[in-house]
Order: C-alpha cells, then sequence, then structure tokens
C-alpha cells in the first residue's frame, strides 16, 4: 500500500507478536518481535503510543494540537512512519 | 573503555533432542554426554551448585532463573529458549514464566515434538510471545529420513495447533544439498501452514554439519537458482510472510558479520551454564575457556571475563582485517570458522577472498563441484538413550 493511499478511518494497531516497550537500559522505546529490536525516535514513539484504536485521523489531529504543527504536512510524515512499519509487517490496519 | 550491552540470550536449555538431524549445530562430544538417570531431588534443586541438580549436569530451574534475571538486569530484551529440544525440559513454562517477568520478548526454538495442547497453553499462559518451528523439509519422506526420525506429520499438527492458541509462527529450514531444491516447496508449506515469517537458512559449518560437510554442502549451479527462487519470493510476499534467507557463506567472497561482533549483542549459555559468545565456541574454539553461571555472575562475565574480551573491537585482529575498511562491517568474520579450518581463532575467517587461507575453502568447493556423483552418507547426530538400568 503506498502511503498516500492510507485512509483517514483505517485503526493501525501493533501487528501480532509485536511489542512496545521502554528499554530501561537506554530509556527509549523499542518495538520487540520474533528475532528482532527496533529502536523508535521520538516521532515513531509518539505516533505508536497512540495507536491504540484510535483512527489514523485522530492520531494526526491529536499529534497537531500537541506540537501545535501543520495537520497537512504532519498527516503525511505519519503515514510515512506507518507504510513503513506496514511493509516491515510491525503494526497493521483495520 | 565502555562496553557494549547484550540485546539477546540464547538460553540453551539442554542438549537432549529426540531428533538426529546430521546438520545439528551442538557440540559433537557434548550431545553425546548422558542424559540424566533421574531429576534432582529436592535438596539438590535447592543447591544449585555444581555436582547439584540433574546428574547430566544441565543448570536447575533456580538457576536459569538467575541467569534470566541478571540478563534482563544486564539489557537483554530478548531469550530464544533452545537446545537440543527445548521442550524436553520440564520446567520449560516456568522459565518463560521467569523470563515474561523479567519484561523479556520470549522465542521457542522448537522440533514441535511433544508440544501437546495441554503444554501449549501452559507455555502460552506463562506469557510465550513466539515460537520458531523447524522443519527439515516440505513433505514426509525426506524430512523423516533427514531428521532420523518419523517427525514430519507431528509437525504438521503441532504448526496448526500453534496458529489455533495464536502465538506468532516462524517456520525454520535448515538447507542443504539433500533438500535445497525443494526451496519453491519450503515456501509453500510456509504460506500454507500460515507463518508470519520463514528462515531459509543454508546450512553452516559447525559441530556436527561440520563433520557432514561433504554431504551437506550444495552445488554451486543449486545455490545460484535457490536465490534467484529465495529473492523472487521475497518480492511476492512482501508484506505477507518475512523470509530470511541465509547464504552459503563459504560460496561467498566476503565473511559474514558473526555475531554481529565478538560480545557486542549477544550471549549464549549452554546447558551446563558455559556462558558462551556464540553458540559453537566451546567446541570450535577449545584453547579458550569460558566462564560458568556456577562460579560468576553474568554482568561479570560479558563485561571483564577474557574468553568475551579476546575478539571484542577491533585489537585483535591481524592482517588483511586490521587495515580493512571492512572491518567495522564484517567484524573479520566467524572465530569458529577461522579455529575449525585453520587452526587458529584469531585468523581472518578464511571465507574472506583476502585471507591467505581462503584456498582451504576453495579446496571444499572444488571437491564438492567436481563430480556429479552424491557426496556420500552423513553421520546422524547420536543422542544419549534413556538410561534404563537403576543407580
Amino acid at each position: 500500500m503506498r502511503a498516500a493511499t492510507i485512509s483517514d478511518l483505517a485503526r493501525p494497531s501493533l501487528a501480532k507478536g509485536v511489542r512496545l516497550q521502554i528499554d530501561s537500559t537506554t530509556g527509549k522505546s523499542v518495538l520487540l518481535y520474533p528475532e528482532g529490536i527496533v529502536e523508535l525516535n521520538e516521532t515513531a514513539h509518539e505516533i505508536l503510543s497512540r495507536c491504540d484504536g484510535r483512527t489514523l485521523g485522530e492520531v494526526v489531529r491529536e499529534l497537531a494540537e500537541e506540537y501545535e504543527a501543520d495537520s497537512n504536512a504532519l498527516a503525511a510524515d505519519v503515514r510515512d512512519t506507518l507504510s513503513d512499519l506496514q511493509r516491515r509487517k510491525l503494526i497493521e490496519f483495520t | 573503555m565502555t562496553r557494549p550491552r547484550p540485546y539477546a540470550l540464547l538460553a540453551e536449555i539442554t542438549y537432549r533432542c529426540p531428533l538426529h538431524c546430521p546438520y545439528c549445530s551442538n557440540p559433537v562430544a557434548a550431545s553425546l554426554c548422558e542424559a540424566p538417570r533421574r531429576p534432582p531431588s529436592f535438596a539438590e534443586a535447592s543447591a544449585g551448585r555444581q555436582g547439584g541438580g540433574y546428574s547430566n549436569g544441565e543448570l536447575t530451574t533456580e538457576e536459569w532463573n538467575r541467569v534470566i534475571r541478571e540478563a534482563a538486569a544486564l539489557g537483554v530484551l530478548q531469550i530464544g529458549f533452545s537446545g537440543g529440544e527445548p521442550l524436553a525440559r520440564s520446567d520449560l513454562a516456568e522459565l518463560i514464566r521467569a523470563a515474561s517477568e523479567a519484561k523479556l520478548y520470549t522465542n521457542l526454538i522448537t522440533s514441535g515434538i511433544g508440544l501437546d495442547d495441554d503444554r501449549l497453553r501452559g507455555l502460552r499462559d506463562a506469557g510465550l510471545d513466539s515460537i520458531q518451528l523447524s522443519f527439515q523439509s516440505d513433505e514426509s519422506n525426506l524430512a523423516d529420513e533427514i531428521a532420523g526420525a518419523r517427525a514430519h506429520a507431528g509437525k504438521l499438527d503441532v504448526a496448526a495447533k500453534i496458529r489455533e492458541a495464536r502465538i506468532p509462527l516462524s517456520l525454520n529450514f535448515v538447507i542443504h544439498r539433500r533438500n535445497i531444491d525443494r526451496l519453491p516447496q519450503m515456501i509453500d508449506l510456509t504460506e500454507a501452514l500460515g507463518a508470519q515469517r520463514v528462515e531459509l537458512a543454508n546450512v553452516q559449518f559447525y559441530g556436527w554439519a561440520f563433520r557432514n560437510r561433504a554431504a551437506l554442502l550444495p552445488t554451486r549451479e543449486q545455490v545460484d537458482r535457490a536465490r534467484d527462487i529465495a529473492n523472487a519470493a521475497k518480492a511476492r510476499l512482501t508484506g505477507k510472510i518475512d523470509i530470511f534467507y541465509v547464504l552459503p557463506d563459504y560460496y561467498e567472497t566476503r565473511p559474514k558479520p558473526c555475531v554481529n561482533g565478538w560480545g557486542q549483542r549477544y550471549l549464549t549459555v549452554n546447558p551446563i551454564g558455559d556462558v558462551l559468545p556464540c553458540p559453537t565456541a566451546s567446541s570450535a574454539i577449545p584453547d579458550l575457556r569460558f566462564e560458568n553461571v556456577r562460579g560468576r555472575d553474568l554482568d561479570w562475565i560479558w563485561q571483564e571475563s577474557e574468553s568475551f574480551n579476546r575478539f571484542r573491537g577491533a585489537e585483535w585482529m591481524p592482517e588483511p582485517c586490521r587495515s580493512c575498511p571492512q572491518k567495522e562491517i564484517d567484524f573479520g568474520g566467524c572465530r569458529c570458522q577461522a579455529a575449525l579450518l585453520t587452526g587458529n581463532a584469531a585468523n581472518t575467517d578464511p571465507v574472506c577472498e583476502l585471507s591467505p587461507n581462503r584456498a582451504l575453502v576453495d579446496a571444499v568447493l572444488r571437491e564438492v563441484n567436481s563430480s556429479s556423483d552424491y557426496a556420500g552418507d552423513w553421520a546422524y547426530r547420536q543422542n544419549p538413550k534413556p538410561e534404563l538400568t537403576s543407580v
């Protein structure tokens, strides 16, 4: 799926077997999955910690308010991050 | 100097196994060691010292629980329970629970033999995150011949049960001369069983596999064909199944970045508690003394021990590694392979085309590729028979 085609109504969530956790050694967020670890940057952490049943549109709106950012630019970033994680099977949309 | 921190612990909780795969990477001598004649008594298990516990020297439940807590404190985030066959330990669920409580991501690496409904439920309830199920091929005749046991049909049942239990499933095929031509069918089986990930790993030559190398190493023609098939399947299944195709390193011109550098990210604890920078180090590098969790805590072993520091970083490297721009990428390759092929673990991995010892690898390849005859029989991994006589 191309990033631009993800609907505002899609609900992103962690894929089966993927866990979001704080790495107590670094204090940073990590995704843990079979045989793999991904360290998340702050943006990815902010996005993923909201992927709990909310729609993509809701996630973007919340982030835009919290960071007082332009929601169009932000929506593109969020879509890129999520579609990258989807390609790696770390998140899925319902 | 700040030491790196480990991310993953491989817990080889037993070398016992119901299968006899000729490519097993377990140490040949250790897999021949005796099975326990009896479980430890309560007093022995509580004592948890050398001489106590299982009569074959395996760590007790309490000792493993301590290792798991120490690993988490050291920064480990992932644990793989492996062996041998980890299900051969009746305390597996307890160990998984301990790992879950320490917030580790838990993987079970298993043949599936002995995984019935009750056992699976117990493991899931203990917090098991993921299962890697091994297959020897895609169909019974060849798979059972390779395993040296009638196992394939049972594995298919186990895969279905794992799916029903909604535990993420990876399949794991070790690829070699006898099964490499069935790569497309193995990928089909992965799809049919609903696995989300598959490792198609060409055999690497350690343990029993090193002994059986002539019978296991594929031909160049087979390897080229398999690479194309794996790449096509990867493209076709992107976003659906993750395919990890591991190349046979003898056919490469640069070595693999073995364990991402010695003592950088991984540690292994073997059944008797020896702590290893790599699972095959204890048998491949006999002149290196490894520390045991019964004598030292994991933190000291990781930070301070001679065995973990011997090949850490780049200081130990000889030429051509020392001045090579690739040294931060492949770390000089595999210490065990250097030891097995050249007799010196501190040599450049002879797979590297710049190694003065590359001729050793080329000679093996020439032999395998010069004859159309199959290179002969393999020796099955032998396992200790359970002791039937009383003590």
